[in-house]
């Protein structure tokens, strides 16, 4: 993707508090039109991250651009194209909904006359038309993420960065959330960080991933699978003695390790997980060598899911200079 | 500006949907009435002098209650966030934060023109007088507020805020009274010169002296400076 499509560009970004390193040299770019999920375990870097792109605090080295815009000279023009919702709703307990979302508008330089259309328009999208007049302070939890995502909307901006909006939502909450923001990552550019890894890949096209404020991986859910296909794997389920099973499966080319285990309830039959590599046809390579000498009763590829894909570049990452 | 008058409009909102301002504007009313009874009827004077005085000291110690949550609050809420990211820069959120508070003292200063109808209808005081007595209240008043400000943005917890802010006023109010202690001149203009309470006394005898309103005037500026760069530095 080149960067002058980009809404947000992140250049060798880098932010150290005191002496500590919280993000090192980071570099990603998110497209208009574009959601890319943010994932990574907690203390990885992200919330720094989106507060960095959102101008709560600034890059310490490099350069974060948003909509063209350089964070670090034209912060307020930038600000104007950034909705942002934090990891918690910042939200004015004592005013009403209605009065909440209108000083945001007018902060963010809505038009005073459509004012009352931009609220109508967020708060229909947010479905919250029924606490309207309510104090943010008598809402459920709920309500008060949907408020903090409808303020996040408010001006059209051009990015929108999402820290965990879906926290606290229950299921049917959970689906409107995620139906908004894949019509608004239709015509914008959204950062998503997430928790919920099936979240990132149903409506991501990209998904970054971070731990110790490094990036490991950023590619399409289906490119990190393809990366990772070195760590398929094939499972069956087979009657056999195991040491020649063992030595037949081993002597499959493509097969580069495997472990075999009793079968729960019946020690007739052995569970073998066999590390294969990429290639299409091992599985039917791996059944014409067992089916033709024992009884197969089972045999699954199981492809990388997003879960195994971030556990290995989570727990294989070095920590490499946390203090600089 | 139209940040700035956003971010106005949403403090005057916070203060009067939270039982603070009523209290703070209960508690000012009521002592400012009885001390302007007991001075009355003590010295029998058509005269605010001593009220001014009493509701000066009354005025420090309610301050930091006012000033306490203007930006601890914001960072306990997680709303410093939300002003961070907007498009407003530091001196528009410090600016309009600010003007809340200070129509706060004036809704408290507007409350004590009641105590002026049995003056003017029982007596025959110095009109000029009371007025200097008010420009030196609201100045005096606004220069705390911007102080107070500015140590709510140090800190977020509020309870910490407001006794720092008591404690700095109170130096201010009392650095006067060094004056008689001091051999250097130098030091005794200085202790005089920062006093809160020998400037307030120049206007409560109804003199309105530059030196005195820039006093003021430029104590509350170098706060609220000191606040918007504190906030820029953060980021």
């Amino acid at each position: 993707m080149s960067a002058s499509t980009a809404a947000i560009v992140l250049e060798s970004v880098s932010k150290r508090y005191g002496s500590k390193t919280i993000i090192h040299d980071l570099s990603f770019s998110v497209a208009t039109g574009e959601i890319v999920g943010f994932l990574g375990p907690n203390g990885a870097g992200k919330t720094t991250t989106m507060r960095m792109i959102a101008g709560v605090t600034a890059a310490t080295a490099g350069r974060v651009t948003v909509a063209g815009y350089d964070m670090a000279t034209q912060n307020t023009d930038a600000a104007r194209q950034i909705g942002y919702l934090p990891e918690h709703p910042p939200l004015y307990d004592t005013l009403d909904v209605s009065a909440y979302l209108r000083f945001v508008a007018r902060v963010k330089g809505v038009d005073r006359s459509a004012i009352p259309a931009e609220l109508e328009r967020v708060t229909a999208a947010c479905r919250l038309e029924a606490v309207v007049r309510r104090e943010v302070y008598k809402l459920s939890r709920g309500y008060r993420q949907r408020l903090g995502l409808a303020q996040a909307l408010l001006g059209k901006p051009d990015v929108l960065l999402l820290d965990e909006p879906t926290a606290g939502l229950d299921p049917g909450q959970i689906q409107e959330t995620r139906e908004i923001i894949r019509a608004f990552g239709e015509d914008h550019a959204v950062l998503l960080s997430t928790h919920i890894l099936a979240e990132a890949t149903l409506i991501c096209r990209r998904v970054a991933i971070i731990n110790h404020g490094r990036l490991l991986a950023i590619d399409s859910p289906s490119g990190l699978e393809q990366a990772m296909e070195q760590t398929n794997r094939v499972t069956l389920q087979v009657t056999a003695p195991a040491q020649a099973l063992r030595e037949e499966l081993l002597s499959v080319d493509g097969v580069s390790g495997l472990e075999i285990h009793p079968f729960p309830g019946d020690h007739d039959v052995l569970s073998v997980e066999c590390q294969v590599d990429a290639r299409d046809g091992i599985e039917a390579a791996i059944a014409r060598a067992v089916a033709s000498r024992w009884d197969l009763h089972r045999l699954d590829r199981q492809r990388p899911t997003l879960e195994n894909i971030f556990l290995r570049y989570v727990k294989e990452a070095p920590v490499r200079g946390e203090t600089a | 500006m139209s940040g700035t008058l956003a971010v106005y409009q949403k403090e005057v909102s916070v203060y009067f949907r939270s039982p603070i301002a009523y209290f703070v504007v209960a508690v000012f009313l009521l002592g400012t009435g009885y001390f302007f009874l007991y001075n009355i009827f003590l010295t029998g004077d058509a005269t605010m002098a001593e009220t001014f005085q009493n509701m000066g000291v009354l005025l420090l110690t309610l301050i930091p209650v006012v000033s306490m949550r203007l930006f601890s609050a914001e960072y306990t809420a997680g709303t410093m966030e939300l002003l961070l990211s907007l498009p407003l820069a530091p001196w528009q959120i410090v600016l309009g934060k600010y003007l809340g508070a200070v129509t706060m003292l004036l809704l408290m200063t507007a409350g004590t023109l009641i105590d002026l109808v049995p003056l003017y209808l029982f007596g025959n005081p110095e009109t000029t007088t009371i007025v200097a007595g008010y420009i030196g209240f609201v100045l005096l008043g606004m220069a705390c507020l911007a102080v107070g400000q500015l140590f709510s943005a140090l800190t977020q917890n509020q309870i910490v805020a407001a006794l720092i802010t008591a404690a700095v006023l109170l130096g201010f109010w009392f650095v006067g009274h060094l004056q008689s202690f001091q051999t250097s001149y130098a030091l005794r203009s200085l202790c005089g010169y920062l006093s809160f309470a020998l400037h307030f006394a120049d206007f409560i005898q109804g003199l309105v002296r530059t030196e005195a309103v820039m006093f003021y005037l430029v104590v509350g500026a170098m706060a609220l400076t000191l606040n918007a760069s504190y906030l820029q530095w953060r980021r």
